[in-house]
């Protein structure tokens, strides 16, 4: 912790151009220098392009590298930066390959707390960096229970409660030798370890390097028919991308582009307006369209302010549930039959913004609401620690996964030395869940074993 | 009470309590050449062994080594008293090896008795001691019931199970510290009247039988081992003419007499209200708790040659005596069993150990130590260990040095007094090996290399043990080296490795490397060395193979310790506040019952994680800065 060189993102995730993966530490320079040999020579503060490689030799990305030596440095500390392309895929990958070789994943507010401890940061400032810590981590088990109960933290979970009833098999081999209960085998660990992995790799793929994150935060528009929601869909991208007309039902597909705001990467999707219609082909499409709504991080209930909102809009938001929402209130150049507040009252407390997608008008209100649900609003799906934490999760379990292969390749060694190896992982499990299971390796073993002469 | 004026006759350490931490407590004391009084009820008890015949056994083993690395007497008692001795885990790995040994209770009492008795800074007192003295804050002395008062500069209390102890056979309760000998309340009450807190522990025994009714042919023999192994490092030989012990086991029919008279055990009916421990739980806890098993195995150990007894190992009870008597009529080998004495649970106080430093001295009262059972820790071995470390401490303390402090990678020792001033203890705490998250470091071989720098230090060893030991890593050091220079030709490899790895045999490997292969001798490997054998004995034989088997192990696991060590050496003054907004409550709360001593004890606390470490740290730098001015 004290003395460990840590490394981060320290961009906004998500698709952008380019991210900055900064690491800090006494081993900063040497850690580098493992993928970029000459690194140790270059001169501080001047940046280089380099390729870099996996320790399976693929390449990773070209970067631009700079290192900053201690104590000219923000943390005070040698400090190493590297700008790559800012596909998740390729900051995980590059996160990952530091950690194995060496670095340790960044707590929370631990580039400040180095500053800070290195005399960089004012003596006053001690409270401001400790609520800072306080804050980060309070988002961080935000994010982890909502992950409960249905998402990786359970997963991880169960992946850990397999190890410690390993390891409890294993130790009671080692410490109730003398007493006559079952006890491990190198063939069963061997499977389980297997599975395990397995779970592991299948959970590093999907969460992190899967759809969810490579596509940024997901924002669909849905409505009625003839709500603008096309109109609102080009106003927000700046060009006419979606076929605009007066005639109910012109959109039928799903369309979906990159837009930006506040230097975070929103994807914006179109989807055709809700009816009931025996078309079809509309009817496809509106199916497609719930579907998006149902999986997008924010959903725009877009309806006609002038005409105002019917019955059956009412029970279309309704079927949406928990799911974050924002009503748009269009039209509102032809004047609005209910103002925000009351039909904010009306359904629910759900958030309404009033705007012309025509005249532009309270376009830049809606930016401002999505921008602060995706940065401020810390236990949505939108949060930038979320998708901050899967890179962070990501790397902590493929070291879980690393350690069980070594595991499988020295089975052949005692159970003292076999015991390590499941500690480590249940070490790097830990890291995703915040539990510290082999704590719980001596209860395990009593409710699971009669031990005791 | 105490007269004001005078305080003679007036020692330098006083130790309350014979048994294994305060023998040991006021010999070190005493060795270290401070002159000190033992307290005990009955002369006749000293070192007495309640529960098992029996020291070591897997970590406590490793314990009593290291109690003797700091030159403590357990070793060389079980030494001379053992009447069978085995190394346990001889089929895993050294790291795990732990030595073990029946002794001859009586044999033992005698050994320690005559020890103590020849330490000549050493005085014996028999009587009950009733209070602690206190001025301000600080110990002065002991009162001892129907006698003037001791003046002592350090006081250390080691009365093991004697704070209200109650025992408990069936519905029969019975004030005793042990089987015949009365509990001492005076004393528990006045600590917890001076703000000391204290809670309830259980622990039990089993029935004591008389051979000559026992019939061994019907139960399995169990041996000692072949070439029984020391304890003591300063053991030259051993030559015990060594006793088997004996297994049998419980049956259906046993289990359904305890079933049947469950209401009747204190255990259940909330008569006793201690916790007991869950790695020795008594036999009808093991019926209640785990229906399904079909036997529970017990081990017959006897309790010294000079007596009939024989001890049921598995057998705690606080049935009544007629149900224990039936029970035995079931047991193969133990029908026509008579019993000498029954099983009994008993209760006693024990004072919370966050209420030390790790040093084992009261945070509240300057110059009192609590060591061995007080402190809520079970087990002979755990006693010892802070039996000499409270010792150690009380004598430093009067030199105005700081306190010997062990590390978890140095030591059990270490591990044990980190737990205790880290975790919660609700039940009596056992050594483990898991304990130990740096096991390959801390092996009952090596105890010695770990720890004898320090009594060497502290005079309660002379040099010439540790200058061998020296030699003795020197030499294998060099033999390392040796073997990790040499590359081992292809076709010797290949003769090696015919059995072990046929395909892969034929292939030149480092001498080193082929000795990790598991099953590869040392010797076959020594016989096609260029130069010759390396010339070692045998216990450097053993250094060496176990030094190459765990290398990279070992290596990593000492990098793991450094960066502990770490956490450790950032210290926390004892003043500090823990009244930190940022801190999660939890962890708030957690930190101002422990208080620890250093950011590593704070990161062991459970309930305090890694952002609380990092506000903390931010915390004591503003202190660091603030006072530097």
């Amino acid at each position: 912790m004290y003395g460990d060189t840590v490394v981060a993102l320290s961009t906004p995730p998500g698709e952008s151009g380019i991210a900055v993966v900064r690491m800090s530490g006494r081993e900063a320079v040497k850690i580098l220098s493992g993928m970029i040999p000459d690194a140790h020579t270059w001169e501080t503060h001047k940046i280089h392009k380099r390729k870099i490689r996996g320790t399976d030799g693929n390449l990773i990305d070209e970067v631009l590298a700079v290192i900053m030596r201690a104590p000219d440095s923000y943390t005070g500390e040698d400090v190493v930066e590297i700008s790559c392309h800012g596909s998740m895929l390729i900051i995980t990958e590059l996160i990952e390959e530091l950690i194995a070789r060496g670095a340790v994943v960044a707590g929370p507010g631990e580039f400040t707390k180095k500053a800070y401890l290195n005399g960089k940061i004012d003596l006053v400032q001690a409270e401001a960096v400790a609520d800072l810590i306080a804050a980060e981590t309070r988002l961080q088990s935000l994010v982890a229970l909502e992950h409960l109960g249905g998402g990786l933290s359970r997963k991880v979970r169960e992946v850990e409660d397999k190890l410690l009833e390993q390891l409890s098999l294993v130790e009671v081999s080692i410490d109730f030798s003398q007493e006559d209960i079952e006890t491990w085998s190198a063939a069963e660990l061997t499977e389980v370890s297997r599975e395990i992995r397995k779970k592991l790799r299948s959970l590093i793929e999907s969460e992190v390097a899967g759809k969810k994150l490579r596509r940024g935060i997901r924002i669909t528009l849905l409505g009625p028919r003839n709500a603008g929601k096309s109109s609102l869909y080009n106003a927000l991208l700046g060009e006419e991308r979606a076929i605009v007309s007066s005639i109910p039902g012109t959109t039928r597909d799903l369309l979906r582009e990159r837009i930006h705001i506040g230097g975070f990467t929103f994807y914006l999707e179109d989807t055709a307006g809700i009816a009931e219609t025996g078309c079809e082909i509309e009817n496809r499409g509106i199916s497609i369209g719930r579907e998006a709504a149902r999986i997008a991080d924010l959903v725009l209930f877009v309806i006609d302010g002038n005409s105002g909102c019917e019955a059956q809009e009412e029970r279309e938001l309704a079927r949406m549930g928990h799911r974050e929402v924002i009503v748009v209130l269009n039209k509102k150049d032809l004047g609005l039959r209910e103002d925000e507040s009351k039909v904010s009252v009306r359904l629910g407390g759900v958030k309404a913004v009033a705007l012309s997608a025509k005249e532009g008008e309270g376009l830049d209100k809606l930016r401002e609401e999505i921008f602060s649900r995706a940065v401020m609003s810390s236990a949505a799906d939108l949060s930038r620690e979320r998708i901050a934490l899967n890179a962070r999760q990501a790397a902590s379990l493929a070291e879980a996964e690393r350690t069980l292969e070594k595991l499988e390749r020295e089975m052949d060694k005692g159970a003292e030395i076999l015991s390590l190896y499941i500690r480590e992982a249940l070490e790097a499990c830990g890291r995703v869940t915040g539990r510290a299971a082999a704590e719980e390796l001596l209860d395990t073993i009593f409710n699971r074993f009669c031990i005791g002469k | 009470m105490l007269k004001k004026d005078k305080k003679a006759p007036g020692f330098s350490v006083i130790v309350i309590g014979g048994g294994h931490a305060g023998c040991e407590a006021a010999l070190a004391s005493a060795r270290i050449g401070f002159d000190t009084a033992l307290i005990t009820i009955s002369r006749a008890d000293i070192a007495r062994m309640p529960c098992n015949p029996a020291i070591g056994g897997l970590a406590k083993g490793q314990l009593v080594r290291e109690v003797d690395a700091l030159g403590g007497e357990m070793g060389l008692c079980i030494d001379e008293a053992g009447i069978q001795f085995r190394m346990l885990n001889r089929a895993k790995g050294p790291a795990v090896w732990s030595p073990r040994a029946q002794a001859d209770k009586k044999v033992y009492h005698r050994r320690m008795l005559k020890a103590l008795r020849e330490e000549k800074n050493l005085t014996l007192i028999e009587g009950e001691a009733t209070a602690v003295a206190v001025r301000n804050g600080k110990v002065e002395g002991v009162a001892i019931a129907g006698g003037e008062g001791i003046g002592g500069k350090k006081v250390i209390l080691a009365l093991g199970t004697f704070p209200n102890g109650i025992m408990h056979i069936g519905e029969k309760q019975i004030p005793g510290g042990r089987e015949g000998e009365p509990p001492s309340c005076l004393l528990s009450d006045q600590l917890a009247g001076l703000g000391i807190e204290r809670r309830r522990l259980k622990t039990g025994t089993p029935p004591r039988l008389e051979k000559s009714t026992l019939d061994y042919s019907r139960c399995q023999i169990q041996p000692g081992d072949d070439d029984p192994v020391p304890f003591s490092f300063r053991t030259r030989r051993l030559q015990p003419d060594q006793v088997p012990c004996y297994i049998t086991w419980t049956n259906g029919r046993t289990h359904e007499i305890i079933a049947a008279n469950i209401d009747r055990a204190p255990l259940f009916t909330g008569q006793i209200k201690g916790t007991g421990p869950r790695y020795c739980p008594s036999i009808e806890d093991k019926v209640v708790r785990f229906r399904s098993r079909e036997r529970h195995q017990l081990f017959l150990e006897p309790e010294s040659r000079e007596s009939e007894e024989i001890y049921v190992n598995g057998l705690a009870t606080s049935l009544p005596a007629d149900v224990q008597e039936r029970i035995l009529r079931t047991i193969p080998g133990l029908e026509e069993a008579r019993i000498v004495r029954y099983g009994y649970a008993i209760e006693y106080d024990f004072f919370p150990p966050h209420q030390i430093h790790r040093s084992l001295e009261s945070r509240k009262i300057e110059g009192l130590y609590f060591a061995g059972q007080v402190n809520g820790t079970s087990g002979y071995e755990e006693a010892a260990a802070q039996g000499i470390v409270a010792g150690i401490n009380a004598c430093l303390s009067i030199r105005k040095e700081p306190p010997i402090f062990l590390d978890r990678h140095q030591a059990y020792i270490g591990v044990l007094l980190d737990d205790l001033v880290t975790k919660e203890i609700d039940e009596p705490y056992r050594m483990f090996t898991s304990r130990a998250e740096h096991r390959l470091l801390l092996r009952q071989d090596n105890a010695d290399e770990r720890l004898m720098k320090y009594a060497v230090r502290y005079r309660l060893l002379g040099k010439e043990l540790w200058e061998e030991m020296i030699c003795r890593r020197r030499r294998v050091e060099r033999a390392r080296r040796r073997l990790a220079a040499e590359t081992v030709p292809a076709d010797r490899c290949k003769g090696i490795l015919k059995e072990i790895l046929p395909e892969k045999g034929a292939q030149p490997r480092l001498a080193t490397k082929l000795l990790q292969i598991p099953g590869v001798d040392l010797e076959e490997v020594e016989s096609v060395l260029k130069d010759g054998p390396l010339g070692l004995g045998e216990r450097e034989r053993e250094m060496l193979r176990i030094r190459i088997k765990y290398e990279g192990y070992i290596r990593r696991q000492k990098k793991m310790a450094d960066k502990m060590l770490r956490m450790d050496k950032i210290k926390i003054p004892s003043d500090f506040s823990f009244e930190i907004e940022a801190l999660s409550a939890e962890a708030r709360e957690k930190l101002q019952i422990f208080k620890p001593e250093n950011l590593g004890q704070a990161s062991r606390i459970s309930g305090v994680r890694a952002s609380d470490l990092s506000i903390l740290m931010i915390f004591l730098e503003r202190r660091n800065k603030q006072e530097q001015g």
